[in-house]
């Protein structure tokens, strides 16, 4: 509840704090939702040095653009919203292929709930997995989602539906069973 | 058809992020098909994710703020550059404006006709291009100033 006061008086409009109450509410927003901002980054990007970079300009990107009305749920949403929006540049800008390559990160580890996924990722597209990550780990609803991504809040249910499909059938089939 | 899952999806996933389950949706989420598909993958997604930002080591809060608060400043330093770049196009304007009238006033006094050319028309453009000068100077130096009065 600390927290969510902190974050609330720091993007609460006509606010007259000093620059380091201002820091100090960024800080607990940050450590609120760097962790699970960066996860989605390397997820869909598939290299954590990108997901490294990302995570660094989607902050600055989000403290140049500081939107007054946010309460905390609607700051992290923007976040994710930049977040997704620097991925798709980042896939433009550059080789997807170059995105796609297996992680080094724990390559070598025997874990094969962590090998499933990581190679089931690798086959979707970024777009899928995307959408994986914000329904299935942050627990997003298709309206959040539609917003993060910039989809039609329509299409999400299908698009979601067939996505998991393709996942199911790409994890190991004593895991997931489709 | 369109292919469609079942409705109570999200609210399955939302119960196994929150852990408040209702016996009911309990019940459903371990008959329906679609459910059961969803909670497992997005159990071995939450598994893949746990892993993975066990390892995560966040850059520092701080450091990300002095970022953006500089890279604030250089948006600020390149609007003011812009406009000082257009205020000295406009002090270029009014130097070639002045040099033309100069040169017509030097003919005039040639003619001994200096006292007709600063009547009328002229006196008046002379006038106006003294006030363009004044607000050059002016909204050149005021960010300057601001800058310097907000570093001090």
């Amino acid at each position: 509840m600390e927290d969510a006061r902190m974050i609330a008086a720091w993007i609460a409009p006509g606010r007259e704090q000093t620059a380091a109450g201002e820091e100090e509410g960024f800080r607990r927003l940050y450590e609120a939702t760097s962790r699970s901002l960066w996860g989605y980054l390397q997820h869909a990007s598939g290299r954590p040095d990108v997901a490294d970079d990302l995570l660094q300009e989607t902050y600055c990107k989000f403290l140049l653009r500081q939107a007054p009305s946010m309460d905390e749920a609607e700051s992290r949403s923007y976040l994710f919203r930049i977040a997704t929006n620097l991925l798709h540049n980042r896939f433009r800008s550059r080789d997807d292929a170059a995105l796609e390559e297996p992680a080094e990160c724990g390559a070598q580890t025997d874990e094969e709930t962590r090998l499933d996924v990581q190679a089931a990722m690798r086959h979707l597209k970024p777009r899928e997995r995307e959408l994986l990550w914000l329904a299935y780990v942050e627990g997003m609803s298709h309206a959040e989602i539609a917003a993060a991504t910039g989809l039609g809040a329509m299409s999400i249910r299908i698009l979601l539906y067939r996505t998991r499909q393709k996942a199911s059938t790409l994890l190991r089939p004593e895991r997931i069973k489709s | 058809m369109k292919p469609m899952s079942c409705e109570h999806e999200s609210g399955v996933i939302r119960a196994l992020h929150s852990g408040e389950w209702s016996g009911e949706l309990r019940r459903h989420a371990a008959e329906c098909p679609d459910c059961t598909q969803a909670l497992q993958l997005a159990e071995a997604l939450g598994e893949a994710a746990r892993r993975a930002e066990a390892g995560f080591q966040a850059p520092d809060a701080h450091w990300i703020w002095q970022q953006s608060r500089r890279r604030s400043r250089e948006i600020a330093v390149r609007r003011v550059t812009r406009l000082l770049a257009a205020m000295r196009a406009l002090a270029a304007v009014y130097v070639a404006a002045a040099a033309l009238w100069l040169l017509r006033g030097s003919a005039a006094l040639q003619y001994r006709e200096v006292a007709s050319s600063m009547h009328g028309v002229s006196a008046g453009f002379a006038l106006m291009g003294t006030m363009v000068a004044a607000v050059c100077v002016v909204a050149g130096l005021w960010p300057i100033l601001r800058d310097s009065s907000e570093a001090s």
